[in-house]
């Protein structure tokens, strides 16, 4: 659904940067329960104000598409804010005929399109007209957006969910005396799913395309960018898919990924706040408890070959120039990965990084730079420099400057300072998370899902402590080459153009 | 018996033998009680003067320090519009007289300390973050960059350049450009409608950031607001020491701001820019705070364009899949108008379409009174979520230090809810006719009018705005 989808989306690439939050005193603050379906919840109790938020991941995200799929784990998303057979209808027994026909004349008509110039364009438009007449008819029977009514009458805050290639949330905070609402609706959700309004859902996932990528030239290198960097893991592929898969999704292709993913054992719920944990773990047994369990989410078995020579890939728009450079390296928890996260802090986090000190103050070759790993942590990643360049100076200039601190990170060692300065900012980051609801619920499902333990977070500042100069050296060396980058630049169209 | 049965459930929750238990159904739930009085901060006035709003948290080691002052870009003179927004980053960024810029980064960034500050169109804030443990030293900081601010030449001259290259680049986003040149468009006239420009930022000198500080930042001119993890006399003492000691020099003098002008008449402005997705924005001026009709407002808003099954959502995203985004909004004003615009974004070639589902969906708000349901919804929405304005102490007291700052009712925010649950169907039905006046709507279109369904002229009289 989600309207700020994106946004939240951009937060946590843009942010999540370089160093996840540990905690002091998080070990004996979450309380832990697995449900024999395998169902895992985390909680915290904190009283400072009487509401609780509640998030639920799944371990499954656009990563796990099928290439025939690309899109539908967001599409999908969307989809489970339509309502059950219980809420957001007056009648699901009337209702459900009607459904199957818009499906059937639904695959008819992307038969049709599929041929492509060889469509009979008249049965095009008959399919079509059919489509819409039916779409109508079933309107009757729907109760629009029922959850989000119900939450919102309730007090609900923040309703939203949001798609990543590693996983899907869906995420609420509530007044604290309004927990078995949630525990009624999302159970609901995760039981009894209809996919109603598809096609005009479907419709709107492409106007979020056109609004966040097509008509944004920064996001549209992005996406270009990332894709250049893969030739085989899905990790390539766009979370919201490109136009063309968008328009060949299905609701039949949309409940085989529900029924393929959204079980029990493939979720991880976080409940943060004015709660009773015993209360809480009764409450989730008795919604959840008897959900059937289904396959685990299998590993992505494709592993990115490793890359042989430079990559470049431009994109023209309608904007100001913008550089993007990426390397290859590990996945997140793998050995050596916490070194890319002390390298992203040294040169990008705040006004002392070297590259804010060497590319926007001293030369002045850019407004704005910004390092972290990308596009998702469950599988290898990219390491990412970001800058804005400041004319006159071009792209090729702020590539240049960018890549000659990564030269230095080979040959000079980082300095204590640097590193202490890290730790500091890492003790202070694991106090403040521990202050909002919404933030230690999302770094429990977060890390649970994609670390494998919550506990990640935890012995990370340890792991940082142990971190050596030379051992910065050596991963800069290993991994900031040639013939592992990715330089995305985005080229102002029209006279404006700026040869490269 | 609901009541009953939800008690007796929560026993059984509590008990942990859940074993059995009903599921119930969320259209008829209902639910414990529950109780939620807005968190008093305390108030208290430094030697002298500034009054601090206090509110202590134990709960993180952390103490959070914003100082709200009274300026903002209002004040900008038309020829340096931009002179607060420079003033604002570099009070923070160009160091402090006893620290080169680069050494307050330095010190500030090793203890993990933060202070920042930014100038609005209607406030400036200051704020800082730290350590309890770090506590002394980042409030020594945080009143060397309020009241003994360097604006460092070298500095100044880079923020200038950072300006001047987003002006370079502000017809990037065509989102962007759609909401400027509304925001233009209703405030023209006004300084509120002054967008710098290149020219504008280039006539600004580090003289006038130093006169506009020594004009706006005073002990006389600032509340603050300290929330979290402090010692209640010893946080006095130390503000005392630090903000209380500095004295007011001469009398305080803001010059004075004129009133928006009235700008009714409607307006149809394009630019021009080739994407596949039009932005639509459109508008009028609005209300202030003080404004009667304001209870019924916010519920209005609810309904309109305000959430997630608001009407705008309802019709052009949810029914129609022609919008991705939609929605409308009552920016309150709090000294000067405010303004009423709705938003959204369509592909080009239902853009006219949209435009019309817009208008006719505001218009139809005005003719007939809203249904029981909207009018329950939006106002259960409103009073049931009030308590999410209160989760953290340095929100709960900043909301406390506003009400003072900007000259609300001090007892607004404990009898919000009582004064939304009292608004009628009539009550939103005349507030829509007077607030709401689609003859004087000014019409922002960014795209590309070769791929529109009909013609913008078809609308009214279409001036182009020049990207350039």
């Amino acid at each position: 659904m989600a309207k700020h989808l994106l946004s939240l989306l951009l937060i946590a690439l843009w942010l999540a940067a370089a160093l996840p939050l540990q905690a002091a005193g998080l070990d004996e603050k979450v309380i832990e329960h697995s449900f024999s379906n395998g169902l895992k919840l985390l909680m915290v109790e904190r009283h400072s104000s009487p509401t609780v938020s509640a998030w639920i991941r799944f371990k499954v995200g656009s990563v796990d598409e099928r290439s025939d799929e690309r899109g539908i784990a967001h599409l999908l998303e969307h989809m489970l804010f339509k309502g059950t057979t219980t809420l957001g209808t007056r009648d699901y027994a009337a209702e459900k005929p009607l459904l199957e026909k818009i499906e059937a004349t639904a695959q008819r008509l992307l038969a049709e399109q599929t041929k492509g110039a060889k469509a009979d364009a008249a049965e095009l438009k008959r399919l079509e007209q059919q489509l819409a007449e039916l779409e109508k008819q079933a309107q009757q029977f729907v109760v629009k957006d029922e959850f989000f009514d119900l939450y919102a009458r309730n007090g609900g805050s923040g309703y939203n969910a949001f798609t990543s290639k590693d996983g899907t949330t869906y995420l609420i905070s509530l007044p604290a005396n309004k927990l078995e609402l949630w525990a009624s609706i999302e159970s609901d959700r995760m039981r009894n799913p209809v996919l109603r309004e598809f096609y005009s859902e479907r419709s709107v996932v492409m106007e979020e395309r056109r609004r966040s990528y097509d008509a944004e030239p920064g996001a549209k290198l992005w996406e270009t960018f990332v894709a250049a960097a893969y030739n085989a893991h899905p990790y390539g592929q766009p979370i919201i898919g490109w136009m063309p898969d968008i328009e060949h999704l299905s609701r039949t292709k949309a409940e085989g990924f529900l029924k393929r993913f959204y079980a029990p054992n493939n979720a991880i719920i976080a409940v943060v706040g004015d709660i009773d944990p015993t209360a809480v773990i009764a409450l989730v047994g008795r919604y959840f408890g008897d959900l059937p369990p289904g396959t685990p989410v299998p590993e992505v078995a494709v592993q990115e070959e490793r890359q042989r020579g430079e990559r470049r890939v431009e994109v023209i728009g309608d904007a100001e120039p913008e550089v993007v450079i990426g390397f290859h390296k590990t996945a997140l928890g793998a050995k050596d990965d916490e070194l890319f996260d002390v390298l992203a802090a040294i040169l990008g986090q705040g006004r002392t990084s070297r590259l804010y000190r060497s590319l926007v103050l001293e030369k002045q070759l850019a407004t704005d730079v910004s390092v972290f790993d990308a596009p998702g942590s469950r599988y290898p990643n990219l390491f990412v420099l970001h800058a804005t360049p400041r004319a006159p100076h071009t792209a090729a200039e702020v590539e240049q400057a960018l890549l000659a601190e990564l030269e230095r990170l080979k040959t000079e060692p980082v300095t204590q300072r640097e590193l202490q300065q890290i730790l500091n900012k890492l003790e202070y980051e694991e106090a403040r998370r521990m202050g909002t609801n919404g933030g230690l619920a999302r770094n429990l499902t977060e890390y649970e899902a994609v670390a494998g333990s919550w506990r990640y977070l935890t012995s990370y500042r340890a792991k940082i402590e142990q971190v050596t100069p030379h051992d910065l050296q050596r991963v800069a060396r290993a991994y900031f080459t040639r013939e592992n980058r990715i330089v995305g630049t985005l080229v102002k169209n029209g006279n404006g153009r700026t040869a490269q | 018996m609901r009541i009953w049965i939800a008690a007796l459930c929560l026993t059984l929750c509590w008990l942990g033998t859940a074993a059995g238990a009903e599921r119930a159904n969320p259209r008829s739930m209902t639910f414990p009680p529950l109780q939620f009085s807005v968190p008093k901060a305390e108030r208290i006035v430094l030697n002298n003067g500034t009054p601090v709003y206090l509110l202590q948290d134990r709960e993180l080691p952390i103490v959070t320090i914003a100082a709200l002052i009274r300026t903002g870009s209002v004040y900008d003179p038309a020829a340096k519009s931009g002179l607060a927004q420079l003033a604002g980053s570099l009070l923070r960024g160009g160091g402090t007289t006893p620290l080169q810029p680069r050494q307050l980064d330095e010190e500030l960034e090793f203890m993990a300390s933060s202070v920042e500050s930014a100038f609005a169109s209607d406030n400036g804030m200051v704020t800082m973050t730290s350590l309890t443990r770090n506590l002394p030293r980042t409030l020594t900081l945080f009143n060397d960059v309020l009241f003994r601010p360097r604006f460092d030449e070298q500095r100044f001259e880079i923020a200038r350049r950072q300006a001047l290259e987003a002006i370079r680049r502000q017809h990037d986003d065509p989102k962007e450009v759609g909401d400027r040149e509304l925001t233009r468009a209703l405030y023209a006239g006004h300084p509120l409608g002054q967008i710098p420009t290149a020219a504008t930022l280039q006539a600004i000198n580090r003289a006038d950031l130093v006169t506009f500080h020594r004009r706006f930042v005073r002990p006389d001119n600032l509340i603050l607001t300290v929330s979290g993890d402090f010692d209640r006399s010893q946080i006095i003492d130390q503000l005392n020491q630090t903000v209380g000691g500095v004295r007011a020099s001469g009398p305080l003098s803001l010059p004075t701001i004129p009133a928006v002008p009235t700008n009714d008449k409607p307006a149809v402005l394009y630019a021009a820019k080739q994407i596949n997705q039009s932005v639509i924005r459109l508008g009028h001026l609005g209300i202030t705070k003080d404004d009667p009709d304001l209870y019924a407002v916010r519920v209005l808003d609810f309904i309109l364009g305000g959430s997630f099954t608001s009407r705008l959502m309802m019709e052009i995203r949810t029914n129609r899949g022609l919008a991705y985004n939609v929605g409308s909004h009552f920016d309150v004003g709090r000294r000067f108008t405010g303004s009423f615009s709705a938003e959204t974004e369509t592909k080009a070639e239902a853009t006219l379409k949209v435009i019309d589902l817009m208008t006719g969906i505001i218009k139809g708000i005005r003719t007939e009174p809203v249904s029981e349901q909207e009018l329950e919804l939006a106002k259960e929405s409103i009073i049931n979520s009030f308590l999410f304005g209160f989760t953290s102490p340095a929100s709960t007291v900043l909301q406390q230090a506003r009400l003072e700052f900007y000259g609300y009712q001090p007892d607004y925010l404990d009898r919000y809810r009582e004064r939304i649950a009292a608004v009628s169907r009539e009550d939103l039905l005349k507030a829509a006719r007077k607030h709401l006046r689609p003859e004087t709507f000014k019409l922002v279109v960014v795209g590309d009018a070769k791929s529109f369904d009909r013609p913008l002229s078809s609308i009214g009289t279409v001036q182009e705005l020049a990207l350039q």
